[in-house]
């Protein structure tokens, strides 16, 4: 119905658009932060008698830790009397309520206290996101370039024993439930000599630094080798798809036409196309998977932000379990955000909205 | 999302569907599975062994043995028992959380893609934000915080499942949306109900099955990492705890393998049975080509012909090419049957048929651009005396676009989309012309020659995607001159264009032709276009050659009834009451050939011998020849 | 007006479309009138705006982003364009049928003909199953299909191009409307093909009576088949005459244009006429003057800032432009 255009008012568009993406990335970010206090209140159990379980304590300690934590003060203006609207006529200080507490040291970049640990959420988040970073950077590459190698393989050479083999080897491994292979690796590599579990050999940190790597590495092994088989799978088999369809395109017998050779008519028309909905997907499983991991985390024992979340939950540490909610969610709703404008930066078909 | 179902004879689209779906082998292992694995947990109070000893520590983690097949649990229990009982719950939770989040995201699929605007807006939202927020660290959040029973885990499971079913029933609705049949319901006057019912519905539920399945698979997987990490309800005992309690309670250690195999080994299974099934019955719903343009092509079948003597200067002499479509279960479609031609220097040759002639397959096959299913089984095309059917893929390379090039019909798509027009077109120079310069000299040539088609300077840098339809035809016919090409094949160039942009493209070729001695062979069925510029016609029918003389001959003695009547039923201007002649009936279809002549059935002329022989080309002169029983006694 | 009982009317029909580039000025003021058992050809390039003045008509443009800006549309005394939607629902199918361009898309591919055939029937009849089936029957042999009691349970698919658009017009005519619009309903097909939809649709006509409006941008059809031919630039209406009218004697450049850019049997190599360059212009600006201005051979200053209006000249013969191309003088 519309004719389309035929000059390039394209530029402006796409930063309109861009623009527009990340208003909504920020608004998503201030929905999470709100459910994230929410939810921790709202769900079941007394965070304070959550928090310190301990039956021999007298109602007064208990109120003095409730204060000690900002417990005692109401959740928001009028929450309890779930009257949200009838600002100050409940008689309280709208700026003294735990909601605006929180937003407050939000934004100073406090996350609070552990209960559990008694350290500030911040600095073990941060610890424990740079484990988690080490070991699904290393997973995510490799699953990358096998997947994609074996992928572009497999559809190159369609309906032959290769594509064959890793159609099924693709499926398999999607399949494989990651806890499950995670034991399963576990199991046959404490079987031949590697670490049960954890990041480093205890008492490492007094040996050089060459044998601190090697250790390092020895612990990361069994970790990436789940990890990469899990998402190689994926990867190989989206790649496979996106490839099939791109080479059954008019242009690439325009380009045989032009006499371009197989190679050349991979390299130059056909890979670009076909990966586009990998980088989607690339980046997209990297922000779920700071704090997805938790599978792997548990079994290996591996000290990172899934492993994290999961301890806190057990121990009802809601200061950690928030703050690294918060941590997870932002890091995925960053990493959509980043995924839409390589996206739209990769595909020139891509304008407004 | 081509759902045109195989064409055979019977009518139900259901009995269509199991044939597919018969004939796909991941489809029916999958399946298979699913039934095996289905018939445990329904059968299973029935065949788990039952164990009436009472269980002592001497029977934790043993081996697998003649009294517990798959040895003993931590607790004494037998495996093999616990593993067949597992089943149920397993599937129990998979299949209701994944009916959740299949209704849940089916509506809000269907509902958002129907009716748009701000309601669509809303509902997207909102799928963004779930999309958003990390699944599994919530789930675990909240059932571990509230009490992990079946009912919650099953709720959770289902709520937080929904997305991509919506997203992908939303995009497939909105498809079905704007297809024209949607528009021509409307324009008899249903109601969005009833278009709703009978049109988007019979369309979107095979994606919803699809992602049925696909959401099931997932909804286990969850269900048994939840349980593995201790949030499965411990009065319904499933895989994912069995796994628990193995890897909590020392497995690892005492080195009790089967403890940890079994039950992980169960939910593989049940996984792996349902992505095969699903990805089997995808591939009936949407079948993909099964073919791609990189696939290697078939050997020519090389044949004794000789070429016509070189008198005067032949560029391209075609001689009695055949082309067949190899199908695995069927007999092979001859699509062309002992066609020749030839072609000299500044020549225009019009190539006329209707669909399914096969000019467009003879056209490939000059090239050697067949289908993986195309195969040259008779003939040779030489070219400036070189055997192109002889020639392997480098020196075929070597030969494309170099010395003859090609417009394929509808260009729109033969531009890659996320490359600028004008590094396509430079392309070719860069790959054939090794000499030329890639500095500023190449981007001007490559402005020189969208100029000649009329396309202004600054749209080289554009991508085809911001170029009109007719500018996009003459972009491929820029780059096919790229070159300096001694011939090129122009397949239906300008049947998609209006006939303004129509009348300039003809005369660019023309005046082509005159400056650079090019030659040209123009497919199209418009006889109009025929008779304006064409030296020679070729009328191809079903495959064989009809006629084949010069224009004036064609246009004033043609001989071929097939010719005579596509020229009766061409409207002219300078008659323009005159009644259309039609032919009745339609072309043959290439898979089902008749046996004699192929005009025969809907021949005004035909005879006996016509249904049961094939007739032989008849020489009428120098120039002229054509394939008709009728013209043996003017031999 | 006339004293024959005015069948259509369309008085200054505006559609725009509003767009992330910007508004696409598609219908800019079109007014025809149409006459029972008339038939009005409509051609035009791609983007002149003839689907887009059909489907106003018809209430068929999403809206948004379309707008249907301003204009009447009498069609039996009541103007469409005011009607709610439950009242066209009851118009289109049973007074005014549609068939558009490539029937392989207009049909449904899991649905059997059938089924997609008495659909019409049950919306706007109270026939039941059997006799639903029944008229359907003869719906399909009316237009030529052979075996039509089979072919009723077979799918789209299964039927060539040609008997396609065989079984759209056939659905279309199933309540036997008062009119008929076309859209571009051979361009798809072969042309052998198109030869005998052509004939058909003739042969219906006449038993039917039923007015039609052919769409097309093929000059060459158009001759065989109207009465009246419109020509459509850049949703504007430039011309409108008797057919034999506007063959013999094109009034507007662009007209004379077209009728030279057909390829013609019987002008082999005379290639002294040269055809004119350049493209319609970008429908994303109001317009301004004469659309064609830009490429016109006889433009002159009043063009470029006057759009022409439709006016008539003889016998029943308009033209939208300020130039007698007899002459090249400002008429």
């Amino acid at each position: 119905m519309t004719p389309p255009l035929q000059h390039g008012t394209f530029p402006l568009q796409r930063w309109r658009m861009l623009l527009k993406r990340f208003g909504w990335a920020l608004f998503t970010i201030l929905f999470v932060v709100v459910l994230n206090f929410f939810l921790f209140r709202v769900l079941p159990g007394d965070p304070a008698r959550q928090g310190i379980r301990d039956p021999r304590l007298t109602p007064e300690t208990i109120q003095a830790i409730r204060v000690r934590f900002g417990l005692d003060k109401p959740i928001i203006n009028c929450f309890e009397s779930l009257n949200p609207v009838k600002v100050g006529s409940c008689g309280v200080n709208p700026l003294d309520t735990q909601f605006f507490i929180y937003v407050k040291n939000l934004l100073k970049g406090d996350l609070g206290q552990s209960f559990y640990y008694n350290r500030p959420v911040k600095d073990i988040l941060g610890e424990r996101l740079w484990n988690t970073i080490l070991l699904i950077g290393a997973g995510q590459i490799l699953a990358i370039l096998i997947g994609v190698v074996f992928g572009l393989f497999a559809a190159w050479k369609a309906r032959t024993a290769i594509d064959y083999a890793a159609l099924i080897s693709g499926l398999v491994a999607w399949s494989l439930p990651t806890f499950w292979l995670a034991i399963i690796l576990l199991f046959w590599g404490t079987n031949h000599g590697l670490p049960i579990g954890g990041k480093a050999t205890p008492g490492m940190s007094s040996y050089p630094f060459m044998q601190q790597m090697g250790d390092l590495l020895q612990h990361l092994f069994l970790p990436t080798l789940a990890y990469t088989i899990i998402y190689m799978g994926e990867y190989m088999l989206i790649m496979r798809s996106s490839l099939l369809d791109v080479l059954a395109e008019d242009y690439i017998l325009a380009a045989k036409a032009k006499g371009l050779s197989a190679f050349q008519i991979l390299k130059d028309h056909a890979l670009k196309n076909s990966m586009l909905p990998l980088v989607t997907l690339i980046a997209i499983n990297l922000g779920f998977t700071v704090g997805g991991a938790v599978q792997i985390e548990t079994v290996f024992s591996w000290p990172g932000l899934g492993g994290a979340i999961f301890e806190a939950v057990g121990r009802k540490d809601y200061p950690l379990l928030q703050g690294g909610f918060l941590l997870i969610a932002i890091s995925v709703i960053l990493a959509n955000f980043i995924a839409d404008l390589t996206y739209s930066y990769l595909d020139p078909r891509v304008q407004a909205d | 999302m081509n759902l045109t179902p195989i064409v055979n004879k019977t009518n139900s689209q259901v009995s269509v569907f199991w044939k597919s779906l018969r004939r796909n082998p991941m489809g029916l292992v999958g399946l298979a599975m699913l039934i095996a694995i289905l018939a445990v947990a329904v059968f299973a109070p029935l065949i788990a062994p039952v164990h009436t000893a009472e269980i002592t520590s001497k029977d934790i983690y043993n081996a697998p043995n003649s009294t517990h097949w798959l040895g003993t649990d931590d607790a004494g229990n037998d495996v093999l028992a616990n593993f067949i009982l597992g089943s149920r719950v397993s599937l129990i939770v998979g299949f209701f959380a994944a009916f959740i989040s299949i209704v849940i995201g089916g509506l809000i699929g269907i509902i958002a893609g129907f009716y748009g605007g701000r309601v669509e807006n809303t509902l997207m939202r909102i799928t963004d934000i779930m999309l958003v927020i990390p699944d599994l660290p919530l789930m675990v959040v909240i059932i571990a915080l509230t009490k992990p029973s079946l009912f919650n885990i099953i709720f959770v499971i289902g709520i937080f499942g929904w997305t991509t079913t919506a997203r992908v029933v939303r995009s497939q609705t909105l498809a079905v949306k704007s297809r024209k049949f949607v528009l021509r319901a409307r324009a008899i006057g249903a109601g969005n109900m009833h278009i709703i019912r009978h049109h988007i519905l019979p369309l979107v539920l095979p994606i919803l099955v699809v992602q049925a399945v696909l959401t099931v698979s997932s909804a286990i997987l969850n269900e048994s990492t939840l349980s593995f990490l201790g949030l499965g309800d411990p009065t319904a005992p499933s895989w994912g705890q069995m796994l628990n309690f193995a890897f909590s309670r020392g497995a690892m250690s005492t080195g009790a393998w089967w403890a940890l195999v079994v039950p992980g080994f169960g939910i593989v299974w049940v996984v792996l049975g349902l992505t095969l099934f699903g990805q089997g019955l995808e591939q009936v719903l949407n079948p993909r080509l099964d073919t791609h343009h990189l696939m290697p092509g078939r050997p020519v079948v090389q044949s004794e012909t000789a070429q016509l003597p070189s008198s005067e200067k032949i560029l391209l002499d075609v001689r009695n090419l055949s082309i067949n479509y190899i199908n695995d279960d069927k007999a092979p479609a001859r699509a062309v049957e002992n066609v020749s031609f030839t072609l000299k220097e500044g020549e225009l040759i019009g190539l006329v048929g209707e669909s399914g002639c096969g000019k467009t397959t003879l056209m490939l096959a000059l090239l050697r651009l067949l289908p993986a299913a195309g195969q040259i089984v008779n003939g040779k095309v030489f070219f400036n005396g070189k055997d192109l059917t002889a020639l392997n893929e480098d020196e075929i390379n070597a030969v494309r676009w170099k010395e003859i090039s090609i417009v394929f019909q509808g260009a729109m798509n033969a531009l890659n989309p996320v490359r600028t027009v004008g590094d396509q077109i430079a392309e070719a120079i860069i790959k054939h012309m090794p000499g030329f310069p890639h500095d500023l000299r190449l981007q001007e040539r490559v402005v020189e020659l969208l100029e000649l088609v009329g396309i202004a300077a600054d749209h080289k840098d554009h991508y085809p995607h911001q170029y009109s339809g007719g500018m996009r035809q003459r972009a491929m016919i820029a780059m096919a001159l790229a070159c300096n090409p001694q011939v090129i094949i122009a397949d239906e160039p300008t049947t998609a264009l209006d006939v303004m942009i129509q009348a300039q493209i003809l005369e660019l070729l023309d005046s082509l032709r005159k400056k650079l001695g090019l030659a040209i062979i123009f497919v199209t069925h418009d006889l109009g276009v025929v008779a304006e510029m064409c030296d020679h016609v070729l009328v191809m029918y079903g495959g064989v050659t009809a006629e084949y003389a010069d224009v004036d001959t064609i246009y004033n003695e043609a001989r071929h009834p097939y010719t005579q009547e596509l020229l009766k039923a061409f409207p002219d201007l300078t008659k323009p009451k005159k009644k259309l002649s039609s032919i009745p009936g339609y072309p043959p279809r290439l898979d089902a050939l008749p046996a004699g002549c192929r005009f025969a059935p809907r021949c005004p002329r035909v005879y006996a011998r016509c249904h049961t022989e094939q007739p032989i080309l008849y020489k009428l002169s120098d120039n002229h020849i054509a394939s008709c029983h009728l013209l043996e006694a003017s031999k | 007006m006339d004293a024959i009982h005015t069948f259509l009317e369309v008085k200054d029909l505006k559609t725009r479309f509003h767009t992330p580039e910007g508004t696409v000025y598609a219908v800019n003021g079109v007014s025809f009138t149409l006459k029972e058992g008339e038939t009005l050809a409509v051609v035009g390039e791609s983007g002149c705006g003839k689907s887009v003045t059909m489907m106003s008509i018809l209430r068929l443009i999403s809206i948004p982003p379309g707008e249907i800006v301003s204009g009447e549309v009498t069609y039996r005394d009541r103007n469409l364009l005011k009607l709610s939607e439950s009242e066209m629902e009851h118009v289109r199918g049973k007074e005014v049928a549609m068939i558009f361009q490539d029937p392989m898309t207009s049909l449904n591919p899991v649905l059997t003909v059938g089924r997609q055939l008495t659909e019409t029937l049950r919306t706007h009849t109270n026939m039941d199953e059997e006799q639903s089936r029944q008229r359907a029957v003869t719906l399909l042999e009316w237009v030529g299909i052979p075996d039509a009691g089979k072919r009723l349970t077979d799918y789209p698919h299964q039927f060539s191009g040609g008997m396609r658009q065989r079984v759209m017009i056939a659905m279309a005519l199933a309540c036997t409307p008062s009119l008929l619009i076309a859209d571009e309903p051979t361009t798809a097909l072969d042309v052998t093909i198109q030869a005998q939809i052509i004939e058909l649709v003739k042969k219906l006509k006449q038993d039917v009576g039923m007015a039609m409006i052919w769409i097309t941008h093929d000059l060459g059809v158009v001759a065989g088949i109207a009465d009246r031919v419109i020509v459509m630039y850049a949703g504007f209406i430039v011309e409108e005459a008797e057919v034999d009218d506007l063959y013999d004697s094109p009034l507007h450049p662009y007209t004379t244009a077209l009728l030279q850019a057909l390829p013609r049997a019987d002008r082999r190599r005379d290639k002294n006429l040269k055809s004119i360059q350049g493209v319609p212009p970008n429908l994303l600006a109001e317009p301004r003057g004469c659309p064609f201005a830009p490429r016109c051979e006889f433009v002159k200053e009043r063009c470029v800032n006057e759009n022409p209006l439709l006016i008539e000249t003889e016998n029943r013969h308009k033209v939208a432009c300020w130039v007698n191309v007899k002459t090249g003088a400002l008429r």
